[in-house]
């Protein structure tokens, strides 16, 4: 492994990462709306926020880049989104979003309702039951579904060639490395890339299903 | 119905599908070429389709990723591509039939900006201004076209200053839609794709002095299914009419 | 203290619970069968449920005022709630369970100060464990705490007694007595337990199908069920339809099947009648009576003798399906048998008489 081979390792994690941490906020507040209650529009925002798991990812790729490029929100502002590590971000968040919501709503909806109830007759409010009694009630499932959530971000393509490129040190991924790679005939670098998006999605992955895994009901 | 007589029928339902499958009287060639080549080509292919009753199946992309598909053992008839590095490449390894190998179409490169957009490239020099932060070339690692503008850019002394800048694409087709979108400032496309799209212009030419020596050469692909009909279309490729729908689109008749 | 109810609807599954009272002592237990609709009646008082309509006011702050589209928020109540699966906080140790509901800074009630509910409640030896190794009994009693600890100014019980065996009812409802006169809190207590609603409350809500049948003191409303519903639900064991053939000074002639009794007079205007003895108020005798002051001899056989705790409930045919609950004692020494006659003696303020 060569050191510009790490460096796109490095970047992969760190952008991923990053990503896990800029969805949780808008994520947990989906999921929640999503477990307590019926309202107006339920299950269209249900769908929509599905899409991203089953739609084409260059498909996915392709609406952001049409909604964050020049002729989009890209163009209100003077710094670049598409072609940038912004847009690799913006890719990976979307695209990790769903799993995020899904494995979080779960967690929601198995935290007893009395719970949150008893705690706002002691005097808690909104926000209090949430931080206090909520989320630690649900933070296995919502840790399960954050690493989840990071796995994917790893191995993210489709969206991401679309709407950031593959250009060498500043949007490639290992995906678009490897893909690179193959194109231009080094296989020896994609197998290199290949061995560590092994090993990272495998330990991503398993200890996402260590806090997913159900407790034994006693 | 008892078991005899069923495996009977199997068997003739079998012999009927093979039947079906056999080729009919006329024939499917497909031709792996360059993407700067799809309008023409599929012009050329319509008229003689009309004429012959063969059928051309076209696959379009980066000379390159062709190369690549046709050494995995792609099926393909013809290679057309838009640089002598990847027929080289294909030579190598006796995958093409050397004896038909022939070049007859060059082209010159241009580089292009959004068709709104307010920016002055006069000169390659001028790409390394500030206003200009995005460039789409196709792959200079291995795509032809962005080769080429590597090329010229190197011959130029440019390359470090520009490279920063580029955003490498699977092909010159993908760079020109780059450009179109306005999400990158400039891009450096053949002569023949500019004119293609409307909604980019042309911002200025690279003389054919500083620029690379561009050649589309093509060949037979070794282990065709129909070498007939395929050295059929072939020489059709090199006939007058063809010739005519090439200078059309822009490209360069090689003498 | 006073807590007012009025307008109060809310859809539920099988009916619309309705409400309609005040409550002014300091006890009230709201009493009925199960889904009945009393812990909706409770989850309106705390505002965690929002009612078709409902005027809701304690002391002086209005709660709930559908009509002016008004409710404070459940965390502004200041309502403790211990609702009947206690609702303990999992996650949380003993010791933070208690807390959770302390304002930052303790409480100026002193009454609340938490060593003095610890001990109130006996607590103490429990604080170390963790909330999920708690028996019943302890929950219950680490649940009440907290809502205690919150300083509340009305409590909401849902059920106390409800997941509890017969000795350890025995024990809780001492430590319920405790609360209610060491820490003089307004409770308002749920349950479809009579002996709770005797023990506990100053003044018992009926709450049937969703509706107020009755209110009023605990003993009136055991002793005059306003109808044959409630009376069932109190536990009166003989209800039999009977009619009123006459009124006179203020007692009443009633035909039950082809026997006369005679008893206080009913409402006015009633003709057809529920008639209701209680088991405890029907005396056996073996002997033929004299003169007595009981107005009601009547001829009855045995049919049947059930022991129940100390009490045997005997089964009579009097002309009318009748229920006796007499000593084990007074069994043995009348001898009572099956199939044997014996006279039974009701006296007229004993029966009493509900509009059919």
């Amino acid at each position: 492994m060569t050191s510009a081979e790490w460096q796109i390792v490095g970047f992969t994690v760190w952008v991923a990462a990053l990503s896990t941490v800029a969805i949780l906020p808008f994520g947990l507040a989906l999921a929640w709306a999503l477990a307590r209650g019926n309202w107006p529009g339920k299950s269209l925002v249900e769908t929509f926020v599905t899409l991203p798991l089953v739609m084409p990812p260059v498909a996915t790729g392709l609406i952001l880049l049409t909604a964050f490029g020049k002729h989009g929100l890209g163009g209100l502002f003077d710094f670049r989104i598409v072609f940038t590590w912004r847009a690799v971000l913006l890719a990976l968040s979307v695209m990790s979003l769903p799993l995020l919501v899904r494995s979080a709503r779960t967690a929601f909806e198995e935290v007893n309702p009395r719970l949150e109830q008893i705690a706002r007759t002691l005097g808690a409010g909104g926000w209090r039951v949430f931080f206090t009694i909520t989320v630690p009630l649900a933070a296995r499932g919502i840790v399960g579904g954050m690493l989840l959530a990071f796995a994917r971000a790893l191995g993210e393509f489709g969206a991401t060639i679309m709407v950031a490129g593959n250009i060498q040190g500043k949007t490639q991924t290992i995906s678009l490395a490897i893909f690179e790679d193959v194109q231009i005939g080094d296989d020896a670098h994609a197998y290199h890339l290949l061995g560590v998006s092994v090993v990272l999605a495998f330990i991503a992955v398993w200890s996402s299903e260590f806090f997913l895994r159900r407790k034994k009901t006693t | 119905m008892d078991t005899k007589k069923f495996r009977k029928y199997i068997v003739l339902l079998a012999v009927a599908l093979m039947t079906l499958s056999l080729p009919l009287r006329a024939a499917e060639i497909t031709v792996s070429a360059a993407a700067s080549l799809t309008d023409s080509l599929k012009k050329i292919a319509a008229n003689y389709e009309k004429r012959s009753g063969d059928k051309i199946i076209f696959n379009f992309g980066a000379s390159s990723t062709l190369a690549q598909q046709i050494e995995a053992g792609a099926p393909a008839d013809i290679f057309f591509s838009a640089d002598e590095a990847q027929m080289n490449g294909l030579a190598k390894k006796s995958l093409i039939d050397p004896a038909t190998r022939k070049s007859i179409l060059g082209n010159s490169l241009v580089v292009v900006v959004p068709g709104d957009s307010a920016l002055q490239i006069k000169s390659a020099s001028d790409l390394t201004n500030a206003s200009v932060k995005q460039i789409a070339l196709a792959d200079p690692k291995a795509v032809p076209a962005g080769v080429y503008a590597k090329a010229w850019l190197e011959k130029l002394q440019l390359w470090p200053a520009i490279e920063p800048k580029v955003v490498p694409t699977e092909n010159v087709r993908a760079a020109l839609a780059a450009v179109a979108s306005g999400n990158v400032d400039a891009g450096v496309v053949y002569k023949t794709d500019a004119a293609i799209s409307k909604k980019v212009k042309i911002a200025c030419e690279v003389p054919r002095a500083d620029g690379p020596d561009i050649s589309y050469p093509m060949a037979l692909v070794k282990g065709s299914s129909q070498p007939d009909a395929a050295k059929k279309f072939f020489d059709y490729l090199s006939s007058k009419e063809a010739g005519q729908v090439f200078t059309h689109f822009g490209f360069l008749l090689k003498k | 203290m006073s807590l007012l109810l009025k307008n109060v609807s809310l859809p539920l599954a099988h009916f619309t619970l309705e409400a309609d009272f005040a409550m002014q002592r300091r006890v009230t237990a709201v009493f009925g069968p199960s889904g009945a609709g009393k812990t909706s009646l409770l989850d309106l008082i705390a505002g965690l449920r929002t009612p078709r309509s409902a005027f809701i006011q304690l002391d002086n702050d209005v709660l709930t005022d559908t009509a002016k589209k008004f409710s404070v928020a459940t965390h502004r109540r200041g309502i403790g709630y211990v609702p009947q699966d206690l609702a303990l906080f999992p996650h949380l140790s003993l010791r933070q369970n208690l807390l959770y509901g302390r304002k930052s800074g303790g409480t100026n009630n002193s009454q609340f100060a938490f060593d003095h509910v610890i001990e109130v409640l006996e607590i103490q030896p429990l604080i170390a464990r963790g909330v999920t190794e708690l028996s019943g009994g302890e929950k219950q009693r680490v649940a009440l705490a907290r809502a205690l600890l919150s300083s509340p100014r009305l409590l909401l019980l849902d059920e106390p007694l409800a997941s509890l065996d017969a000795p350890l009812k025995a024990k809780i409802i001492p430590y319920l007595a405790l609360v209610r006169d060491e820490f003089q809190i307004p409770m308002l207590c749920v349950t479809h337990d009579r002996y709770v609603a005797l023990a506990l409350a100053d003044e018992i809500v009926v709450l049937m199908n969703g509706k107020v049948m009755q209110t009023g003191p605990v003993s009136e409303v055991f002793a005059r069920p306003a109808n044959a519903e409630v009376a069932k639900f109190v536990g009166v064991e003989t209800l039999q339809p009977g009619t009123v053939t006459s009124v006179n000074e203020g007692l009443a002639t009633v035909t039950v099947g082809n026997v006369t009794l005679t008893a206080l007079a009913p409402p006015p205007a009633s003709r057809d009648v529920f008639v209701c003895i209680r088991g405890e108020e029907v005396t056996l005798q073996r002997d033929a009576v004299t003169a007595s002051s009981v107005r009601n001899h009547l001829s009855a056989r045995i049919l049947s003798l059930r022991p129940e705790g100390a009490l045997v409930r005997v089964e009579l045919d009097a002309g009318f399906p009748l229920f006796a609950l007499v000593t084990r004692p007074a069994c043995a020494e009348l001898a009572l048998r099956e199939g044997e006659n014996i006279t039974a003696l009701i006296k007229a303020p004993a029966i009493h008489l509900v509009p059919r």
